[in-house]
């Protein structure tokens, strides 16, 4: 299957070099085919708005599914890891005793600051949240220590305070507040059978800290009858350290817990986008398939109008290989110009704050759509593959008209 | 523009064609001998269906015998390939359609520096030729003009300066007046006349029209795909 394809691509690159080279040796004029397409307007148009919709769409769901990942990658440091549960696989489904924090936090590679390990034990529950509109979702609630916030320097705050221990506070993502109204500074909640005062916002960077609210971690144990924590996050004097620190761990006796680096750890939730992914990139191939088909359309419409044209462009001394080439980049100018058109269109869903729910946690992550030039490049790349693909065919049956048939036409 | 060239510019011998419905043979051209000089001024005249456009079409290298020799402009056309064929057309052979067969997107310029384009000239020589070519069928004031904005005889006129902007050995012209009223076909035809008298160009008309076929100077009258006779036109 992979040669299959390896195959394929190469025909495909090998054909896209040739055309490059076809416009720069080739004699048919670039100009008769940008007229042709602007004779010709309202097909024109109609096939490069189906193209506009098709390649918004495939730019959206990358971004889309580029959004979900930059949640999750950016949210772990190198040198920092979570002891958790062996095979828990998520923070919510592990468990780790007061013991084991305590005993954790007192091995020689942790780093210190002053006498203090720099860790965080805490702890991971879930909250349903109802809009006004009836429509809710599970959002994560992690119960931190104080030295946690400052273990993650992308978190910022940026409106409020930080929730105090004891005090049944919350700190409150941004992105989320825009989601939900109702869970503005200043305002409260019930959860775990008591009131919670929301003291202040903070942005994560797009991290899939975005999607969590974050309180003290002894008062969420508290309120959820809670005896043990999560996990606990540690940082390690290096990298290099987290081999030998994960090797302790596994084999002392009191603990015989799991380390995993925590980019390891976030890079593996990025797997909560692929549904998302594989439902949109179904939508695109049949979308695909369909616009592919109108450039068809439009390109064997358009021959079978220039048959003379044809006919005399061979008659004149053009050959066939540069007809081939010239119906061709019509084709690939038609589907670009759609390509640009889906482009613009796309921005307009560029910063859209939006959420989906983790099939492994069952609970909301936070995401904007990114429109980056990255993606834009790949649109218009994807909009010059069905140029390629629409157009083969007509500029193959262009360059094959007998010369006879074309000149009776 | 003068080309001088001994031997004859057409030489057919023993020619056929035939074409193929599933597998019904039918015969077009015939045993066809025909010699045509340089220089001359030839229509090709006969009933529809006498196969003369098949004989224009395969003495201008667009279609191909099936059997019997075809040299023209010196070479021996059974043994080009496609590619060679084509640029031999380039080189050698102007055409002059009924429908004229402007490209309605380009305008005269463009539509008569075609054939230039396939040539290794530089854009400046191009221009030169393209502007010499519309002086000569005095169109030099509508060469930003489209085949829309022409009139019939206009846009012939065009397709003659196309035709002999490459400055070819051979002009065909496929019932060139067809599609004119009888005050530009006639210029067209003068234009033509003058062309072969003054520029030394061979020139091979296909016309049902006796008026047309009176401004060349021999007359080839085909029957059912068989040579009937050649008449020599007494001005």
């Amino acid at each position: 299957m992979l040669f299959f394809f390896g195959f394929i691509s190469l025909i495909f690159v090998g054909y896209l070099i040739w055309l490059i080279y076809a416009v720069f040796k080739f004699p048919v004029p670039f100009v008769y085919n940008i007229r042709s397409l602007w004779q010709r307007k309202s097909s024109t148009l109609t096939t490069a708005s189906a193209i506009s919709l098709v390649v918004s769409i495939f730019i959206v769901v990358l971004s889309l599914a580029q959004g979900i990942s930059k949640a999750f990658i950016t949210s772990g440091l190198p040198n920092q890891a979570l002891v958790m549960r062996p095979s828990s696989r998520f923070e919510l489904n592990s468990t780790i005793t007061r013991d084991q924090a305590r005993i954790l936090k007192l091995s020689p590679l942790v780093s210190k600051d002053g006498n203090n390990a720099i860790a965080s034990a805490e702890v991971i529950v879930i909250k349903l949240f109802n809009k006004a509109d009836g429509a809710g979702s599970n959002i994560t609630v992690r119960g931190i220590e104080p030295r946690g916030i400052s273990m993650r320097p992308q978190v910022r705050l940026i409106s409020g305070r930080w929730f105090q221990p004891g005090l049944s506070e919350v700190t409150i993502p941004a992105k989320i507040q825009l989601r939900y109204p109702e869970l503005a500074v200043g305002r409260s909640f019930r959860m775990g059978g008591r009131e919670w005062n929301i003291v202040g916002s903070f942005d994560a960077a797009g991290s899939s800290f975005d999607s969590e609210i974050w309180s003290d971690v002894d008062d969420v144990m508290q309120a959820f009858k809670r005896d043990d924590y999560s996990t606990v996050l540690v940082r390690l004097r290096a990298e290099k350290d987290l081999r030998v620190f994960a090797f302790e761990v596994e084999n002392e006796r009191r603990l015989q817990l799991e380390v995993v680096p925590e980019r390891v750890y976030f890079k593996e939730l990025t797997k909560a986008g692929d549904p998302i992914r594989i439902i949109g990139n179904l939508i695109t191939v049949i979308l695909t398939i369909g616009a592919i088909f109108s450039a068809m359309n439009t390109m064997y419409a358009s021959v079978a109008s220039r048959t003379r044209e044809i006919g005399t462009l061979r008659a004149l001394g053009y050959r066939r290989r540069e007809i081939l080439a010239s119906f061709q980049w019509e084709a690939i100018v038609l589907c670009t110009l759609g390509g640009l058109g889906g482009s613009l269109l796309s921005l307009l869903a560029d910063g859209i704050q939006t959420g989906t729910t983790s099939f492994d946690t069952f609970s909301d992550i936070s995401f904007a759509f990114t429109i980056t030039p990255a993606l834009i490049g790949q649109g218009l790349f994807f909009s010059i593959g069905m140029g390629i693909l629409g157009g083969l065919l007509p500029a193959w049956r262009a360059s094959n008209i007998p010369l006879t048939e074309a000149m009776k036409a | 523009m003068n080309q001088s060239f001994k031997a004859p510019i057409v030489h057919i011998h023993n020619l056929s064609k035939s074409y193929f419905r599933e597998t019904l043979e039918i015969p077009v051209l015939q045993g066809l001998d025909l010699d045509i000089p340089s220089g001359g001024f030839y229509a090709l005249m006969g009933p529809s269906g006498s196969g003369k456009t098949t004989l224009l079409n395969l003495i201008a290298g667009i279609d191909r015998p099936s059997g019997g020799v075809l040299e023209v402009c010196g070479s021996n056309l059974n043994q080009l390939d496609d590619d060679e064929l084509a640029s031999w057309r380039n080189q050698n052979v102007g055409f002059i359609f009924q429908n004229y067969n402007l490209i309605p997107v380009l305008n005269a310029f463009e539509n008569v520096e075609l054939p230039l384009l396939l040539t290794p000239l530089t854009r400046t020589q191009r221009k030169e030729k393209v502007e010499e070519a519309l002086t000569l069928v005095n169109l030099m004031d509508r060469l930003e003009n489209y085949p829309r904005q022409l009139s019939g005889g206009q846009e012939q006129r065009v397709a003659i300066a196309r035709a002999i902007v490459g400055n070819p050995m051979l002009l065909v012209a496929d019932e060139p007046t067809g599609a004119l009223d009888a005050k530009n076909a006639d210029e067209v035809l003068a234009m033509m006349q003058k062309l072969n008298e003054e520029f030394g160009k061979t020139i091979l008309v296909v016309t049902h029209d006796p008026k047309a076929a009176n401004f060349a100077r021999h007359q080839v009258h085909l029957e059912k795909g068989v040579l009937d006779k050649t008449v020599e036109v007494n001005r």
